[in-house]
């Protein structure tokens, strides 16, 4: 268990004094029911699939993840080292749950998982990638997907 | 991600995040956030614990279905049960590394190449029981990035210029030493019972020639002329919380 107290104290006063964006409006859009909804992932771990380019830092663009890309094909390229990575080399599963979005669907608990997720490199200024962020709401619109689960690092 | 959420909404697409850091979703008030107590780089907690990972995405999908919002800021209640100290634990190998010569470059490339070599065996181990690895950013087989790495050494942080880099060649070093992280902590990952993160990266850090190949190169490239090089050197070889326990400049 970790809690911002159990962080370096550089890193916790990194964190307390990071710019974040904030926003007049606050966008809120309701749906139907859990078990009806189609979920994709979007994640800003800075998976990238093996063989494509890695992310590198101040990178505002994504990437995607066809959601039956084999386990050895999914490479972690995020910019910072301050994070864990020794949970997602035992598990990719601990940052992309797509197998657990699996068993939800085989369980009815959600409608079915999405065909393709979205990878975007979080150590990047979230407004940077705002033009990109969009994109991917239209790609997901154009796959019937209402309900995004949002991953960090 | 917080803020990846509000423009998602905005596009009309529903948007539920884990939030690892609760002071920053509150100050970006995204339309729907569950907060957990978990490491960075867990967002889901707990590796190989399918139960405990389901109720997490469980708790933050039922967000979607509130009626009402926005802002609808909650916290998960458990922690990560493998997030804490195994006081017992020992590493799967003893390597019990000498003091790295990094001025010679022969010696220094054939002292990390046999400390590649003798882990091997476990992190083929590690590859067969789990049918994967997350070595291969830099597109370097694990002897090719020990040598760049040496050779770096040898030249003030600076990569050979024999070679071609697509990405730069500080980059193309950055990432062949992620992929030897990588390759350490899957061989350190292959046998028995699983210690902590910090555990884990301690003993790295502390106990392996290819940390202190690493340091050095941090060092040098702290010293460097470039931008570029420099700011590798400061944010991305060794973490911040290395750096402040083993009192690097």
């Amino acid at each position: 268990m970790v809690r911002m107290t159990d962080l370096p104290p550089a890193t916790q006063t990194g964190m307390a004094n990071l710019e974040c964006p904030s926003f007049e409006t606050k966008p809120f859009v309701s749906g139907p029911p859990l078990a009806k909804r189609r979920i994709a992932v979007v994640t800003s771990a800075g998976l990238v699939r093996r063989g494509e380019r890695p992310f590198v830092s101040g990178e505002a663009d994504y990437r995607v993840l066809p959601g039956d890309l084999p386990a050895d094909q999914i490479l972690m390229s995020h910019a910072s080292v301050n994070f864990d990575r020794t949970g997602f080399l035992r598990d990719p599963n601990v940052v992309f749950p797509r197998d657990r979005l699996k068993e939800l669907q085989d369980a009815g608990t959600i409608g079915s998982v999405a065909a393709t997720h979205y990878s975007f490199m979080g150590a990047t200024d979230p407004r940077m990638m705002e033009a990109n962020v969009r994109a991917v709401a239209g790609r997901l619109k154009a796959e019937q997907v209402d309900g995004v689960l949002l991953t960090p690092v | 991600m917080s803020a990846l959420a509000h423009y998602l909404e905005a596009e009309g697409v529903p948007a539920v995040a884990i939030s690892l850091i609760r002071i920053h979703a509150e100050k970006v008030g995204p339309p729907r956030a569950l907060w957990v107590p978990f490491e960075l780089g867990r967002p889901l907690g707990a590796p190989r614990d399918a139960a405990f990972q389901t109720r997490v995405i469980v708790a933050a999908l039922r967000l979607l279905e509130a009626p009402q919002g926005p802002v609808l800021l909650e916290d998960f209640p458990e922690d990560d049960p493998t997030g804490v100290d195994r006081p017992n634990w020992r590493p799967p190998f003893d390597l019990s590394p000498g003091a790295l010569d990094g001025s010679d470059r022969a010696a220094t490339e054939r002292a990390l190449l046999e400390e590649a070599a003798a882990i091997r065996p476990l992190h083929e181990r590690f590859v067969a029981a789990n049918r994967r690895t997350t070595v291969g950013l830099s597109a370097l087989g694990v002897e090719e990035c020990v040598t760049l790495v040496a050779a770096s050494m040898a030249a003030s942080g600076v990569p050979p210029s024999s070679r071609d880099y697509p990405a730069g060649p500080v980059q193309t070093l950055r990432w062949a030493v992620d992929d030897l992280k990588a390759y350490y902590l899957e061989a350190m990952s292959a046998d028995g019972a699983i210690p902590s993160s910090r555990q884990m990266q301690n003993w790295f850090w502390d106990k392996t020639l290819l940390a202190q190949a690493i340091i050095a190169l941090r060092r040098q490239l702290l010293a460097s002329d470039d931008k570029r090089s420099q700011a590798i050197g400061r944010m991305n070889l060794v973490p911040g919380a290395q750096v402040q326990r083993l009192g690097l400049q």
